[in-house]
């Protein structure tokens, strides 16, 4: 069987933690233009597998491709680089600045004399209001407002804005639903279909196994440190099925692509 | 989810949001109760010598405002007040360098300083308070060693150019202005600008509001808080020349106790101690708080032994409001 490149593929990473090992020689794919959900229970390696992606801890063995070809991730600037972008729960946004100064953090542009460092506060504002409504907030919310100011929600939008605007090809996000509400968390998923519309690929980690399935295209899952199943398609399958693979009860089918 | 937000607020509203609208107040009601005691208060001759040393701490706070709002703050700034000067006199009047030579080898000391206390806070992780209390300790300890406890001799910085751009003085109309004033108000701008307007500011802010995600968007945190810790340093290294030529001494033990008078400035005038969130105007006007307190209740009469009280009163009043303000702020209301 012969398939594209997928757009990220993890082959046989190893990760340990001193004598702890968190990842044992698991691989992982995503596809372009599609959203995975990665579940498992605590400590089955999800954030690890994640982490590893995300350039925030290096792997102790294993390859990396991104569209075919090896890539080395050292830190987060790296991932970033290579067009990964994860969002963690509360920790992606300074809260103190406004939704304008968070979405181009680190990549302001610059008006006048390269030596006065100004930032084109007026271009930053104007961009953000356009993101923010493609990302689909309806609110007329002003991009000065700090980020404090913000619920939950409007903040993962902040995010997911963010990461589609800086072209990443492969959005990560952690938990983005935790602690929302109902309304809010629909928002949310939208956000992510929106994402994968315009042609982003994300991996969506969450608890809630109702939310993974509303938003996914597969479902992959994580059990001891490894990949046990990736090809889950939640259309044809139920929750009860997903959640008897994640707690072992069903054995899973191991990621044959990689 | 329904929420009042900025744009619906009236000017005034706005205004009363702003972090330096309470200092501001209390500015203006301090120099009102002075002036109605003694109407000497707002005569040239006080506002002049309450000026001239008002902006040789203030330009300490000025850069701590940056410091702080990346979350870090600097204990070691009062010594490097006193040991700046000790240094520049003492290689001038050992013939090892003219006087200008030695204030350029006294800065880049200074800031070679700032560098080490950047470098054990950021490299080795260890809080700032810690790193810069030992600074202090080595700083104020070296200037003490060098000089033997005593004063270095300074009457030969008369009309030095050196001397003329930093605390030169001239009169407009009976006001004395000294030339720091200028520095001063050149070095505010400047650092006002940096905040607000450049994409360093941005990097500080962030560095000091959410380090982990500053960093994650490559911003480079620990380079950012390196040099802020230079500029704290030279910045009181100047000050400290600026104060030693002006007064014709350099005291060993000049500049003891300043570190905590400054941070009490910065966060008065409603920045975070925590980080994240700074103001120069604010820290101008803290400056001015603390300044016309000291001169004030001298010249109503109160016992300058009493100063303190009224300094800590007014910390512990500005940070009431000013956690007042951020709680209703986060309410959205």
């Amino acid at each position: 069987m012969t398939m594209a490149e997928p757009l990220i593929r993890m082959k046989d990473i190893h990760k340990s933690y001193g004598r702890v090992q968190a990842l044992v020689g698991t691989n992982f794919h995503v596809n372009e233009r599609e959203i995975v959900g990665l579940l498992g229970d605590n400590g089955a390696g999800k954030s690890t597998l994640i982490k590893v992606l995300s350039g925030a801890v290096p792997l102790t063995s294993g390859d990396i491709f991104i569209r075919g070809k090896k890539v080395e991730l050292r830190d987060t600037s790296d991932a970033i680089r290579h067009g990964i972008e994860t969002i963690y729960q509360d920790s992606a946004l300074v809260t103190q600045l406004s939704i304008a100064r968070n979405l181009f953090l680190g990549r302001e542009p610059l008006k006048g004399p390269r030596f006065l460092n100004r930032m084109d506060q007026e271009k930053m504002n104007s961009v953000a209001q356009e993101l923010l409504k493609q990302v689909g907030i309806t609110k007329n919310i002003p991009p000065t407002t700090p980020i404090g100011s913000l619920s939950g929600g409007e903040r993962q939008a902040v995010a997911i804005a963010r990461a589609m605007h800086f072209d990443s090809d492969l959005i990560i996000l952690d938990e983005p639903t935790n602690n929302l509400g109902v309304a809010e968390t629909q928002g949310v998923l939208s956000f992510v279909r929106n994402a994968r519309d315009s042609g982003h690929s994300c991996i969506f980690i969450a608890h809630n196994i109702h939310h993974v399935f509303q938003v996914v295209d597969r479902i992959a899952v994580m059990r001891r440190g490894k990949v046990v199943a990736d090809n889950i398609d939640p259309k044809t399958t139920t929750v009860e099925a997903v959640e008897r693979i994640i707690t072992g009860m069903t054995e899973g089918v191991e990621d044959t692509t990689a | 989810m329904q929420r009042v937000r900025v744009e619906n607020r009236t000017l005034l509203q706005r205004l009363i949001a702003r972090p330096e609208f309470g200092p501001f107040v209390l500015l203006i009601a301090e120099i009102a109760v002075f002036w109605s005691f003694n109407h000497n208060f707002l005569s040239p001759q006080n506002i002049s010598n309450t000026l001239a040393f008002t902006v040789e701490l203030g330009l300490i706070a000025l850069a701590m405002t940056l410091l702080m709002t990346s979350g870090e703050f600097d204990l070691s700034v009062g010594s490097l007040f006193g040991f700046t000067p000790v240094l520049m006199w003492t290689l001038f009047n050992s013939g090892v360098t003219s006087l200008e030579v030695g204030f350029l080898a006294a800065l880049i000391v200074a800031a070679f300083i700032g560098l080490v206390s950047g470098l054990f806070v950021t490299q080795l992780k260890i809080p700032s308070f810690l790193v810069t209390l030992g600074m202090l300790l080595v700083v104020r300890g070296t200037a003490l060693f060098i000089t033997d406890g005593f004063p270095q001799r300074t009457w030969s910085a008369e009309g030095s150019w050196l001397s003329e751009i930093l605390v030169g003085e001239f009169f407009i109309g009976s006001f004395r202005v000294y030339m720091s004033i200028f520095w001063f108000i050149a070095i505010a701008l400047a650092l006002g600008y940096i905040l607000t307007q450049s994409r360093i500011g941005n990097w500080l802010q962030a560095a000091g509001g959410n380090p982990g995600a500053a960093a994650a968007r490559g911003v480079q945190v620990n380079k950012v808080k390196i040099g802020l810790f230079m500029l704290s340093a030279v910045m009181a290294a100047f000050a400290g020349v600026i104060s030693s030529l002006r007064t014709a001494a350099a005291n060993p033990n000049s500049g003891t106790g300043y570190e905590l008078e400054v941070i009490a400035m910065v966060v008065i005038g409603g920045t975070a101690l925590t980080g994240g969130r700074g103001t120069i105007i604010g820290t101008v006007i803290g400056i001015l708080i603390l300044r016309v307190m000291r001169n004030g209740i001298v010249l109503i009469g109160v016992p300058g032994l009493a100063y303190n009280i009224f300094i800590g009163a007014i910390i512990l009043g500005m940070m009431a409001l000013h956690s007042w303000l951020e709680r209703r702020h986060q309410a959205g209301t």
